[in-house]
């Protein structure tokens, strides 16, 4: 056995029993979902609960539907042309956020978003953190100044921007872009924060700084992350979901997962043999 | 730590702020905004095509009351022998060319004096007039018979005027001034008798004409040399063609009858096919478009066939050759050119160009270039070589384009075996965008036949088929085009009148010809796209 | 390394060779007299056209020839000498000379004065069409690029677009012509020649918008939807800031179009001759959109076409040629480069 898991112990590789983690309260019910882009389905029957304030780590080959999943958790799939969810509901805290009643303004508020390539706004430090709270009308400065600064910190990012917030974002370097973006979602106070395989552009440094802030934020938010970087679900996840052809393979505690996967398709993925 | 947000709060997904109008948000009411915005384009085309449509419908109508004149006032009957006469006024024109070769062959070849060469001619002068003189009965009746049918068409249209003027009072209410306006009636059997009564005599007269012809031409002097005489035998041969359609005309006249309706298409095929555009006439006004669209196709093809090798040429040697340097300087300074005002240019070709090539078609060591000299400085070519000014940057712009889109792996896979720059130009590149650069050159086209302004100023304004006997000379040769003459005569016409709308239908045809020209352009670069992908 | 010695690499001198730099030099010679044929026009406009617009006295411009409007020129012979005047000054001439009163002169008409009035009618017509146009322009832009769906009205509007910009400029005075002058009365006014201009650019505006709309990248619009903007807000705040300056600088070779174009105002909007200028004699305010006005083309297809060539004439016809020609040029120029300069800043 040669499997690289931070959970592999020298002496005995799979057998050791893992006792399932604790079950919390569920915020997100994915339920048998199928989604479709235009003809091609590109989700089928998902089912899926994500648990409050723990980080869900959604792996799999590219193309296997995983960021499609995460996308349909704050709608953003509604850009583009063509999209559905065909069946199923997605619930959070039982409203199905699919219902012709749901505002998606009041829901992407609620549920942030990070992405692949972070995108800081051309603007300043400050106007990048306070872009989402002066869109809910928030204007008044010290009110502004204090989340700027607990944003900031909370993504780890205060000590090291602090004499420059009145300067161009895009002057970060690419980690710290990053950390402003995710500083920039934890501004407008979300209850879940996606995160689109947020570290795929950064470099190992900057990616271990990310991570020890996902870390961070798993006590105040519900994280949900992609990544196809198993190191790294293995690391900074409680529970992880394998999804393979568009359909949710094994959804499991990330121990689990990686050292006892009941799934032989999951077990080849998560030792390398294809992905 | 503070948790973010009371999590009891479960209802939050519940859409309850926003406020809406007709059941639109916001939002919704913005989009519908930037989507109105939108449809203003196709508004747009749709409102062109209708007010050209609106404007210029009318023409077929007016045209086909036009035609039914022509033929009821007996204007018809009077052409047939006026077109027996014109046949004969070619033919004199012929004989006097004859002359001019007779006597410059004497001049040059034979080394006389004007004077002894104009004796050695006396002889022919004779049997040239008296030639000539042959048509004077045909022409006196012609003559004789336009007035009389002219008078008849006056009356006519003043009875329609009248009658007009009736039907406004009418529609106005004034009842007892629109019984007052006395309307007289055309008896067109009774006016035209005048006309056609003229028959016998015209009978007797045409075969008196035919046998003149055959006297003096049985007097033809022998001319010197046998090319000459081939060109006297070839105007006998003429003359005959000609007397051979007397019969024609005669029965044309004798079965000739007013109350021959004119069928409907023919206001149409008149228009499409008619080979005159005569307005403003004392005789016979005359809408047909083929002058106009010749003198466009004439000027457009003058200005592509300069224009292609210039613009294609210039795209290769930008994407293929040149330093980056020289790329830097050269494309900002090819899209200048095309920021020139077409009246600038225009006024440019008035003001030098036409010149400018009317002195140098004169120049002795030019004159082996077909059409050379000329004497009209405002023609086909001036306009042609402004247009082409006018159409190489879009050229230039769109084959850059086209070959810019050219995979550079196809290069570099030539280049990798041994090809050289040319033999990859050629073979490789120039064929990828090959429909890229020919939609370019159609959107050149289609940006030169739209052109006006140019073609105003310098084509030189007269209205006629080019006369393409006279082989690539066809090009010093001055045209009208139809975007110059909706833009001349636009601002004289009485809004309503068939010229007025005869200029309209010349819009319609150059908005779908235009149209017609995009089109294709579209779907050779949309077939393009998919062979690349 | 003597020049005798051939290696296996060494190219052999053939007749293809020769061929090949043939043809290159062939295209390098098409290229180059494009640049001379613009050269050329340009620099005999601007060599002629200098010597009406320059004077070589202080102020070293033609004041007259800006500042006041077209008057016929008067030439004739005065006590053995040639004299010229414009029309107001021979008037006043002949009124205190009255031994001059049957004097014979040739006149010219438009070849005195300036061409003030043609200068300010040109302004009123960019100015207003490209208010009509940006805001026409943009929001279609906005619509197609923003909000629109793939489907049967988004081709459809697309395929309008590309084809009103293949009609003539001369279709388009018709449209003109039929649409507001006739139609809606407008007569032949600034209203009229506005929107009939407007329209004809509306494809390069709305071209160039969505060109510059697509440039901002997508993840500006992503991620202020992730944090809960409506989507007005967000192409209000994160997406048009960006590509106003894109819009404007590629709009400007518009305005260098409407200022260009004659046809499309011959019959809606451009007056031969008018005494007055656009704001003087007014009765209302409605007034001053339904005048027509005197355009720098149209003047310089009439000065050209209408009046004969001749040292008199030449001064006026090469004069406003020349100024109308650096109005465009320097319009397009800055549009030119500006949009280099912009392509090269904005690297998201």
């Amino acid at each position: 056995m040669d499997i690289k898991s931070p959970f592999t112990t020298p002496a005995s590789g799979r057998s050791i029993p893992v006792t399932p983690a604790p079950v919390g309260p569920t915020l997100i019910d994915i339920d048998h979902v199928d989604f479709f882009y235009g003809a091609s389905q590109a989700l089928h029957d998902i089912n899926l609960k994500i648990e409050e304030k723990k980080v869900t780590a959604f792996i799999g080959p590219s193309g296997c539907g995983k960021s499609t999943l995460l996308r349909c958790l704050n709608r953003m799939n509604d850009l583009i042309d063509g999209t559905r969810v065909a069946n199923g509901q997605i619930k959070i805290r039982g409203i199905d956020i699919y219902d012709r009643s749901v505002d998606v303004i009041e829901l992407r508020k609620r549920v942030g978003m990070v992405f692949q390539k972070s995108n800081p706004f051309p603007k300043s430090i400050y106007e990048n953190i306070t872009y989402g709270l002066r869109l809910q009308g928030r204007s008044s400065k010290s009110d502004l100044d204090a989340v700027v600064e607990k944003s900031l910190r909370g993504a780890a990012l205060w000590d090291e921007v602090k004499d420059r917030l009145h300067t161009s974002g895009l002057g970060l370097s690419g980690g710290q872009q990053q950390r402003l973006c995710i500083a920039r979602a934890i501004a407008v106070e979300p209850e879940v924060i996606l995160m689109d395989e947020p570290c795929s552009a950064l470099d190992p440094i900057a990616t271990v700084k990310v991570e020890e802030l996902i870390q961070e934020l798993r006590t105040k938010f519900t994280i949900v992350i992609v990544t196809h970087n198993m190191q790294q679900a293995a690391r900074c996840s409680d529970k992880t979901a394998f999804f393979y052809m568009g359909k949710l393979i094994e959804f499991a505690d990330t121990r689990a997962i990686f050292m006892n996967p009941a799934n032989a398709q999951t077990e080849a993925y998560v030792s390398g043999r294809f992905g | 730590m503070e948790t973010p947000r009371p999590t009891s709060q479960s209802d939050f997904l519940v859409n309850k702020k926003r406020i809406r109008v007709f059941g639109l948000s916001f939002d919704d009411a913005i989009k519908i905004f930037f989507g109105g915005n939108a449809v203003v384009s196709i508004i747009v085309l749709a409102l062109i095509t209708y007010f050209l449509f609106q404007e210029g419908i009318g023409f077929f109508g007016q045209n086909h009351r036009n035609l039914l004149t022509y033929r009821q006032a007996g204007l018809e009957y009077v052409d047939f022998i006026r077109t027996q006469e014109s046949g004969h006024i070619a033919l004199t024109r012929y004989l006097s060319d004859l002359r001019l070769r007779q006597y410059n062959h004497y001049i040059a070849e034979q080394k006389m004096s004007p004077a002894a060469a104009n004796e050695a001619l006396a002889k022919f002068d004779e049997f040239a007039a008296q030639y000539g003189d042959a048509v004077e009965p045909i022409r006196g009746m012609v003559s004789d018979l336009t007035e009389q049918a002219t008078a008849i068409k006056t009356k006519f249209l003043i009875a329609e005027d009248k009658k007009t003027e009736r039907q406004q009072l009418l529609v106005a209410g004034k009842i007892d001034e629109a019984a007052a306006v006395k309307i007289e009636a055309v008896d067109f059997a009774a006016e035209l008798h005048l006309l056609t009564g003229i028959l016998p005599v015209y009978k007797q007269t045409s075969a008196e004409f035919a046998k003149k012809l055959d006297a003096a031409l049985a007097v033809a002097p022998k001319l010197s040399t046998p090319e000459l005489m081939v060109r006297l035998d070839r105007f006998n041969q003429l003359t005959h063609d000609y007397l051979a359609t007397f019969p024609a005309t005669a029965r044309s006249l004798e079965t000739w009858d007013y109350t021959r309706a004119v069928p409907w298409y023919q206001a149409i095929s008149a228009f499409l096919f008619g080979r005159e555009w005569l307005t403003a006439s004392f005789w016979q006004d005359w809408y047909g478009i083929v002058p106009l669209l010749m003198g466009s196709v004439m000027v457009s093809l003058v200005a592509l066939v300069i224009a292609v090798p210039l613009g294609v040429g210039a795209a290769i040697y930008i994407n293929q050759i040149a330093s980056a340097q020289e790329q830097r300087i050269i494309k900002p300074s090819i899209e200048f050119i095309s920021a020139f005002p077409s009246v600038v240019l225009g006024f440019f070709g008035i003001a030098v160009l036409g010149q400018s090539l009317r002195w140098l078609s004169q120049q002795s060591w030019l004159a082996w270039v077909p059409g050379f000299p000329f004497s009209e400085r405002l023609n086909i070519l001036t306009a042609g070589c402004l247009l082409a000014l006018i159409a190489v940057p879009t050229i230039f712009t769109l084959a850059e384009d086209a070959l810019q889109n050219v995979p550079k792996a196809f290069k570099e896979a030539s280049f990798a075996l041994g090809a050289t720059r040319l033999q990859t130009i050629i073979k490789i590149v120039v064929p990828a965008s090959l429909s890229g650069i020919i939609s370019a050159v159609l959107l050149g086209l289609g940006r030169v036949i739209g052109e006006t302004m140019v073609v105003l100023l310098c084509a030189g304004n007269r209205i006629a088929i080019p006369d393409f006997t006279a082989g690539l000379a066809v090009v010093t040769q001055p045209v009208h085009t139809m975007t110059g003459i909706i833009a001349q005569e636009m601002g004289e016409v009485v809004r309503g009148s068939i010229h007025y709308r005869a200029l309209f239908v010349v819009g319609i045809v150059l908005f779908f010809l235009s149209l017609g020209i995009n089109f294709i352009a579209q779907k050779i670069v949309r077939k393009y796209r998919i062979s690349i992908g | 390394m003597s020049p005798s010695t051939r290696h296996e690499f060494q190219s052999p001198p053939s007749a293809a060779r020769r061929w090949e730099s043939a043809a290159l030099w062939l295209f390098r010679i098409a290229t180059y007299v494009i640049l001379i044929c613009g050269a050329g026009v340009f620099g005999n406009i601007v060599v002629k056209g200098s010597k009406t617009v320059f004077t070589s006295t202080a102020p070293f411009i033609n004041v007259a020839f800006f500042t006041e409007a077209p008057e016929s020129l008067y030439v004739f012979e005065y006590q053995g000498q040639k004299r010229e005047m414009g029309d107001r000054e021979f008037r006043a001439f002949k009124t205190t000379h009255p031994e001059a009163k049957d004097i014979k002169a040739e006149s010219y008409v438009y070849s005195a004065g300036g061409i003030f009035p043609c200068i300010v009618g040109t302004v009123l017509l960019v100015l207003g069409s490209m208010m009509i146009a940006l805001t026409l322009g943009v929001s279609a832009a906005v619509y197609l690029s923003e909000y629109a769906k793939q489907g049967r009205a988004v081709t459809l509007i697309r395929l309008a677009i590309l084809n009103l910009a293949g009609v003539p400029s001369i279709v388009f005075g018709l449209f003109g012509l039929g649409l507001f002058v006739i139609y809606l009365d407008w007569n032949v006014s600034l209203l009229a020649g506005w929107f009939t201009l407007a329209f004809m650019v509306l494809p390069v505006v709305i071209t160039a918008s969505e060109e510059s709309l697509k440039a901002v990248p997508k993840g500006f619009r992503e991620g202020s939807l992730a944090l809960g903007a409506t989507k007005w807000q967000t192409i209000r705040k994160n997406v048009l800031p960006y590509a106003l300056p894109g819009i404007l600088t590629s709009s400007i070779l518009g305005i260098a179009r409407v200022a260009g174009e004659t046809a499309p105002i011959m019959f809606t909007a451009a007056y031969v001759v008018r005494d007055k200028l656009p704001w003087e004699g007014l009765t209302s305010v409605s007034d001053f959109f339904f005048q027509g006005v005197m355009a720098l083309p149209y003047h310089i297809y009439v000065v050209s076409s209408k009046i004969p060539q001749n040292e008199y004439t030449e001064r006026v016809q090469y004069g406003t040629a020349f100024v109308f020609l650096v109005i465009v040029a320097l319009i397009a120029t800055c549009s030119i480069v500006m949009r280099n300069k912009l392509r090269n800043r904005y690297k998201w």
